[in-house]
């Protein structure tokens, strides 16, 4: 039976007024679901306030994951520290495995550094990860945005467009990796995209935004 | 240019001129202002005396070079070394703070009394600090050190913090969506993220202190600026002049050492890298005799 990640009862989300109101849904583990919708609708709200970055104009977010490390985040902009290496922006994914009290400016153990190198190798970015991130290209810098996801081995994923600039190829290397973390780990994937026919691929739930609510479609 | 900017522009300046005729007063007693500085430049300014870069005559000169026993060698050194220690401590104090200080890292409640304390330290110019440290430490290079620190400390941690609060929001944000702590998110994040910025800062700072070191010396907190008092007031104007040269030599080529290392730290850096030969011309001529330019990875490997 997979365990309910997070509910969301009666949600309004919105700036000054709601973009998408009285959301009622709940995301289990395994779930891959694909939030779909012109621009400027509300995808982006809706994952910055699953994330806790905005708080909901009503209703509740109810979350059953960890709340160090249980979430991990792939805004639109990747959210990469362009001067540190490739490696070093991998690593914080793994560092919020370690307990809130591990001090900062430590090395992580030694575990955590095999993992993160078995991240960047799935990606194939393995030979870039001494390179700081400002000088790589689009689809390398996303790649290294979900490996850092890969190392964090989060409960839930919300990944802003994560496919964008990538070719088929590169695709397919990074959602069989994505997908692989979320068997390993049991967990659950929010993505917003604006392919229907990959988000149909790759998702085996569909939320559709439309006139201010947010309505489930049944993928075939 | 609109013309409420212009007219903007137009009332200030006539504003600031009308202030201007009122301080002055009587235009007439400056008649004879430029006479006067020719004949003191040519009297009593050159030219300079360049006996300050020969050995003193006491104590007695052990290096085999005279010119490390002169003056000048020795005065500088000990601005340089005074401006150094207090960059290095003055960096070290303000970093923390600047983190407390920045809102986009800190609540309120610590940002607040972190700004606080920084307002403070450099509410007071180093020569007053220097003059309250000189009734705790005497005359010397410990007071001069302590006042450049603290002045360092504010002035450093107010140009950090805002460096900080002007980051870019995407990694800010996907490191607290991730439950970093704020002491992972501030080491992890936001100083890798501004390092280029800090760095330029603390040249900046390093500069600003080898020539406040000169004036601060003026209060006998020690350095170069002690020598040149001494000769201030023994009236010894061409020793003065050649002394000044002397800073000027060095503060030109510490700005020039502050360019080439932030250039290994800029982004520009990555393509464009000033070379000592060619630091003197201007950046559209000069870019074009760079040393090869790192390659970009480019966007074809993959995609």
């Amino acid at each position: 039976m997979n365990e309910v990640l997070a509910h969301l009862h009666d949600v309004s989300i919105g700036y000054d007024t709601p973009l998408i109101e009285n959301i009622n849904v709940e995301i289990s583990e395994g779930d891959v679901i694909a939030i779909l919708g012109p621009s400027g609708i509300g995808k982006t709200t809706l994952l910055r306030t699953i994330s806790g970055l905005i708080r909901p104009l009503s209703g509740e977010i109810e979350l059953a994951i960890p709340s160090r490390g249980g979430l991990g985040y792939i805004p639109q902009r990747l959210g990469l520290v362009g001067n540190l290496s490739v490696r070093a922006n991998v690593s914080m994914g793994a560092r919020v495995r370690t307990s809130r009290w591990w001090p900062a400016v430590f090395p992580l153990p030694k575990a955590f550094e095999e993992d993160i190198t078995k991240a960047m190798r799935h990606l194939g970015i393995e030979e870039l990860a001494d390179q700081p991130v400002r000088i790589l290209s689009g689809g390398q810098q996303r790649r290294v945005a979900t490996a850092r996801t890969v190392a964090q081995q989060p409960k839930l994923v919300l990944a802003d467009e994560f496919l964008g600039e990538l070719d088929d190829d590169n695709v397919e290397v990074v959602m069989n990796t994505v997908r692989a973390t979320i068997r390993a780990h049991n967990s659950a994937l929010i993505m917003v995209e604006h392919h229907e026919e990959l988000a149909r691929e790759v998702a085996n739930r569909i939320w559709r935004i439309k006139d201010g609510k947010l309505i489930e479609e049944v993928v075939d | 240019m609109s013309r409420k900017l212009i007219g903007v522009v137009t009332v200030t300046s006539l504003l600031a001129l009308f202030i201007f005729n009122d301080m002055v007063g009587d235009w007439g007693r400056l008649s004879g202002g430029w006479d006067n500085l020719v004949i003191f430049f040519n009297e009593s300014l050159w030219p300079p005396d360049w006996s300050v870069l020969e050995a003193q005559s006491y104590p007695v000169c052990d290096q085999e070079v005279e010119f490390f026993c002169s003056v000048a060698w020795l005065g500088m050194v000990d601005t340089l070394k005074i401006a150094f220690v207090a960059t290095a401590l003055g960096f070290v104090f303000a970093l923390p703070l600047s983190v407390l200080a920045a809102n986009n890292l800190s609540p309120l409640w610590m940002a607040i009394p972190a700004r606080v304390v920084l307002a403070a330290m450099r509410s007071l110019p180093s020569i007053i600090w220097a003059v309250l440290f000189m009734i705790i430490f005497d005359v010397g290079t410990l007071a001069g050190i302590f006042a450049m620190t603290f002045y360092t400390v504010g002035y450093l941690g107010k140009l950090q913090f805002e460096s900080i609060e002007g980051l870019k929001n995407a990694p800010l944000e996907a490191a607290k969506a991730m439950g970093m702590t704020r002491a992972e998110t501030a080491w992890h994040v936001a100083l890798p993220e501004s390092a280029n910025h800090l760095l330029s800062h603390l040249m900046f700072m390093f500069e600003y202190n080898v020539r406040h070191g000169t004036v601060i010396g003026l209060v006998g907190a020690g350095g170069i600026g002690l020598y040149i008092n001494t000769y201030l007031k023994l009236t010894q104007y061409d020793k003065v002049v050649a002394l000044l040269i002397v800073i000027f030599i060095v503060v030109v080529l510490i700005d020039f050492l502050s360019m080439v290392i932030r250039s290994t730290v800029t982004e520009e850096g990555d393509v464009r890298r000033p070379s000592w030969s060619t630091i003197f011309l201007p950046a559209s001529i000069s870019s074009k005799y760079h040393t090869t330019p790192m390659k970009k990875h480019s966007s074809d490997e993959d995609e």
